[in-house]
């Protein structure tokens, strides 16, 4: 009868399945909380800066796995931070605000020290309440090369900056900058700014943080003509400044004046004006491979904070463009900010307007992983 | 009357007891160099408000002409207008400009945009335009910075948009 009745046979597993049987199959085991671990680093992490707009007393960092696809876990970053990792990969380095009743109240600023390996906090650094609150990049806090000294912007709105031990955990100095904006460092001791007249102010600093000296460059840009972004690209040897307009304007910071190179552009006389770099971050490069990803889109003036819709790769050495990779922005909305893993299998990672971080191989450009909705509004991507 | 006289005079004659010529001389003085300085002092052109906030629909549009160069969300949407912070908010003294282009007349204008600040962003309304905005180096045209840096109640809410004058060609 049951062999010719299934159905029968359902009902039965069905009865089965009711608190009788329940009583007499073994216990589910007792579970014990525990506190999960970061676990073994992977050059296929990825820091993801969640800016969150719409409350943003409570950013965050997500700390993500570009392999596995899954969330290891949080660093809270306060309001409007510069967030940076250290030369060792160990720290995060946070430069934040808190209103002492939330959101209001007196405002503290600080520079938070996160471990990596915990991500718990591990100390911090109290700093004058006036560091710079602005857009997300790399350059509203920094290392010298060798992690001795941290470099905070400061903004009044006069500029300035803060020069930090984050050993000793103080502040060595206060270095005005005479208008002259953010913290790009170079080596051990040098700090460079960037000026409306187009100019790179660069100041050397003695062995207790001090200013030891300061130099100016030639201009090697115009903020009326074609501004150059402040979120510059880093270099093996420097940082390159992305033009509104597509011109890549290369310097070398290795030595004590920075040097300019010959700039070239991402576009061609064609394609000028039509087609352009813009997002948030908007380019980032492989030092070995000595590539750069470029986030482009088709705008005209005023869209330089549009985000994109292509990744343009050009070859560092010839300058020329190796390939084009359209991204599905109806899908995924349009590209903010690019990212690239320093590995020889690299991954790209792109974080979009509508919080997707896409995963994409960064030798073809295919499409691994589409991770829909991480966090609120991403804008900046670290690599450890 | 008579009372109102001797009220007045004994007030007088106590005043004439209490101060010397001299003294009447400084403080006239002191009034005049005042009067002096008043127009060096910086002007508070921030206006009081005078009745509820009612925007249009128009003032609630990122479309809208006067947000060319806004990059936050709209107090217009937040229980403000495009030219009134929203109750219990206070307005950035330092702003960044942008030169908007008006339609319907056809002139440019220079419109400060200014942050109202003390409490946590409003969430709604976010509006990113940037015609004529510059990067950090030139901060008189940014609007990526938070301009409640200067303020007491440094904190964001959202942002204005208010006509200072026609734009010289």
């Amino acid at each position: 009868m049951i062999k010719n009745w299934p159905g029968v046979t359902l009902l039965i597993l069905a009865a089965g399945a009711g608190p009788g049987w329940a009583a007499t199959s073994p216990p589910l085991p007792t579970e014990h909380l525990t506190i999960a671990t970061v676990g073994p680093k992977s050059p296929h992490w990825l820091y993801v800066v969640d800016y969150a707009y719409a409350n943003e007393i409570d950013s965050r960092v997500w700390l993500f796995d570009g392999d596995t696809y899954r969330r290891i876990g949080q660093i809270d970053t306060g309001f409007i931070p510069g967030i940076n990792i250290s030369p060792d990969g160990k720290t995060t380095a946070v430069a934040t605000t808190y209103f002492a009743r939330g959101g209001h109240g007196t405002r503290t600023d600080v520079v938070e020290f996160n471990d990596n390996n915990t991500l718990g906090k591990t100390g911090e650094i109290v700093i004058p309440p006036k560091h710079a609150q602005s857009l997300a990049m790399l350059f509203t806090i920094g290392y010298s090369a060798d992690g001795k000294f941290v470099y905070v912007p400061y903004l009044t709105p006069a500029a300035s900056f803060g020069v930090l031990d984050p050993v000793k955990k103080s502040v060595l100095s206060e270095i005005d900058t005479a208008g002259c904006t953010l913290v790009y460092p170079w080596g051990p001791n040098r700090v460079s700014s960037i000026c409306e007249s187009g100019r790179l102010l660069t100041v050397t600093l003695d062995a207790h943080g001090k200013e030891s000296s300061r130099t100016t460059s030639e201009p090697f840009f115009s903020a009326d003509e074609d501004p150059v972004f402040v979120q510059a690209v880093p270099l093996k040897d420097g940082y390159a400044y992305l033009s509104f307009l597509g011109q890549v304007h290369e310097i070398d910071f290795t030595q004590p004046k920075p040097v300019m190179r010959t700039p070239w552009s991402l576009v061609s006389a064609a394609e000028k004006g039509t087609w352009r770099p813009g997002g948030v971050q908007i380019g980032a490069v492989h030092r070995a491979r000595n590539e750069l990803f470029v986030v482009m889109h088709q705008g005209g003036d005023g869209s330089h904070k549009q985000g994109g819709s292509e990744i343009w790769v050009f070859d560092l050495k010839s300058h020329q463009r190796k390939a084009r990779w359209p991204i599905d922005i109806r899908q995924t909305g349009a590209v903010a900010a690019v990212q690239v893993s320093q590995d020889p299998a690299p991954l790209l990672f792109l974080a979009t307007e509508e919080a997707h971080l896409l995963i994409l191989d960064a030798q073809t450009g295919k499409l691994k992983h589409d991770e829909n909705h991480l966090g609120q509004t991403p804008q900046l991507l670290l690599n450890p | 009357m008579k009372t109102l006289d001797r009220l007045f005079e004994n007030s007088a004659r106590s005043l004439a007891k209490r101060t010397s010529r001299r003294s009447l001389l400084a403080s006239l003085g002191q009034m005049l160099t005042g009067a002096a300085l008043m127009p060096l002092l910086p002007i508070d052109r921030t206006a009081r408000a005078q009745e509820p906030a009612r925007p249009t629909a128009q003032e609630q549009k990122c479309e809208y002409w006067k947000y060319c160069a806004i990059d936050g969300y709209l107090c217009a949407c937040c229980g403000g207008t495009s030219t009134s912070c929203p109750p219990g908010t206070q307005s950035s003294p330092i702003t960044w400009i942008g030169t908007c282009h008006n339609p319907s007349d056809g002139r440019d204008y220079i419109v400060s945009y200014n942050d109202c600040c003390g409490k946590v962003s409003c969430g709604d309304c976010f509006c990113d335009r940037n015609e004529g905005e510059k990067p950090m180096y030139r901060l008189s045209r940014n609007n990526d910075v938070n301009w409640c840096m200067a303020n007491s109640e440094s904190n964001y809410h959202c942002s204005v948009s208010v006509i200072l004058g026609v734009a010289e060609k």
